[in-house]
């Protein structure tokens, strides 16, 4: 029973770190292309941004006191170093339901991860940024599933705006995306594979370089958006097993701010077993605090 | 007891007026040349004069930098225009109180690329560029304003500005650091984080040793 509850909970463990490797895409530009802010997948670009996310998932359970809900409260703050260079920060907080004995509260371990905007080409809306993420194990709650091996995972990041090809209302098509693999410093925790992609349909990009329509104010500033991020053991899997998530929804843009909201579709049965629902509340810093804390620590401007 | 004649000359009067305080307004002096490279010439009325240094720059010229030259401007608010070479534009009105202070400017840019250092007033004021698509307006600041194939451009090294679309009404604030673009008969694109290597580039444009 014990090993069981072990197993169910770093099942939980692995789906909140699907959900709580949470970043926003606020604000990160490529020539006139913004990519605007999502929920799953990290920013792809180094930044000076503040964000809140929170995602609540149905789990399959197996029982009285074992885990049937997930939920996660993510802060991540980013920081530019230089103006390619930045760093970002993360903590999670994890709530685990369980059937009948109440819940299981605590945090997922310290996150980190220094990010390298290697390519812009602002022309063709195409970027790439080279990401180091660091867990830190042991600085986590093990009853909510934080594993005392951390683990590092290099990343690649890229984002493609579709406005450079003549493709008429389809210009405003964008795809995100990022593969990584997740190296554990320590057995029993598993080797993982980590892969996203975010395809979006911009409408503020709609109005501001197809076409302006007049649309009322709410929908000029929406993108609607459907994110997939998958997770596989790599190598041997100590019980760890495939997760999967699609979750379509949109990003709304104010001036400095952003809000995201998207339904969870678990893919696989480790995943979830029902329809979830995840949030951002999104703050530039860049733009709101330009003089201040908005901008690299080291820049030649 | 007033006569008809009296009448008919203060009724004269008072149909003169506006237009020549208007006219008083368009030969009023809005700034002056403190730099100056190639053959920049100012047109007023038909005419096309070469400015030198020292010469006034007054409400209604529409001054021209060839595309070897560039022009640097100190205006009566002590604003600084800095115009890159090819670039066209006119003074549409410029008015300041008795103090110096800024009350009310705007420049109509044709072709070009300007950097605008505006000076500070502690009143509200206006101090605008317009081009074919759009508006950008400010307070203070430190900025670059540059007409492009299609549409306009606008970088912020300080301070911020509100660029508003002709066509649709549309604005986007852009703040420091910031860059944002317009193009015809659309909405702004949304601003941007301006790479160092972008501001450089307009910066140079613009310098005026």
């Amino acid at each position: 029973m014990v090993g069981m509850r072990a197993t169910i909970l770093g099942l939980a463990a692995a789906v909140g770190c699907v959900l709580s490797g949470s970043a926003a895409f606020a604000y990160t530009a490529t020539g006139d292309r913004q990519f605007p802010a999502a929920v799953l997948l990290p920013q792809i670009t180094p930044g000076d941004e503040f964000y809140l996310t929170y995602n609540t998932l149905p789990l399959g359970s197996s029982g009285p006191g074992t885990p049937d809900r997930v939920s996660n409260f993510t802060t991540t703050y980013m920081k530019t170093i230089t103006d390619n260079l930045g760093i970002v920060l993360e903590e999670t907080g994890t709530r685990v339901g369980l059937v009948g004995a109440g819940a299981l509260s605590g945090w997922q371990n310290f996150d980190a991860e220094i990010k390298y905007l290697a390519l812009n080409v602002p022309e063709h809306e195409f970027l790439v940024t080279l990401g180091l993420d660091r867990e830190t194990g042991g600085t986590g709650t093990t009853r909510v599933g934080a594993s005392q091996s951390g683990a590092t995972t290099p990343r690649v990041y890229f984002g493609k705006g579709l406005g450079d090809l003549d493709i008429g209302y389809l210009r405003p098509l964008a795809i995100r995306g990022l593969v990584g693999t997740q190296f554990a410093d320590t057995a029993p925790r598993p080797n993982l594979i980590t892969t996203g992609l975010i395809v979006e349909y911009s409408i503020p990009y709609l109005q501001s370089k197809v076409q302006s329509f007049d649309l009322p104010d709410v929908f000029r500033n929406l993108t609607p958006v459907a994110e997939f991020t998958m997770t596989t053991p790599a190598g041997k899997s100590f019980g760890a097993r495939t997760t999967a998530l699609i979750a379509p929804g949109f990003a709304y843009a104010g001036e400095g701010w952003e809000f995201a909201l998207e339904a969870l579709v678990p893919m696989t049965r480790a995943t979830g077993t029902g329809v979830g629902v995840t949030a951002q509340l999104h703050f530039a810093l860049d733009f709101l605090f330009p003089n201040s804390i908005g901008k690299p620590l080291f820049s030649v401007q | 007891m007033i006569t008809r004649r009296e009448i008919l000359y203060l009724a004269g009067g008072l149909v003169l007026l506006p237009l020549l305080s208007r006219l008083a307004l368009a030969d009023a002096a809005a700034g002056s040349v403190v730099a100056v490279h190639g053959q920049c010439v100012s047109e007023k009325q038909g005419r096309s004069v070469p400015l030198k240094t020292g010469d006034a720059v007054a409400v209604g010229d529409t001054i021209t930098v060839p595309a070897d030259g560039k022009l640097k401007l100190r205006m009566g608010d002590g604003s600084v225009i800095s115009l890159a070479s090819g670039t066209r534009m006119t003074v549409a009105a410029y008015q300041t109180d008795a103090s110096g202070q800024r009350q009310n400017a705007e420049l109509s840019l044709a072709q070009g690329l300007l950097r605008a250092v505006v000076a500070p007033v502690d009143h509200p004021s206006k101090f605008e560029v317009s081009t074919a698509v759009g508006t950008a307006a400010v307070r203070s600041t430190d900025w670059f304003i540059e007409i492009q194939p299609n549409g306009t451009q606008v970088g912020v090294l300080t301070g911020t500005v509100s660029l508003s679309s002709r066509a649709t009404g549309r604005a986007v604030t852009i703040p420091t650091r910031w860059g944002a673009r317009l193009e015809a008969g659309r909405d702004p694109v949304l601003g941007r984080v301006w790479a160092p290597a972008e501001f450089q580039a307009v910066i140079s444009r613009t310098d005026v040793p």
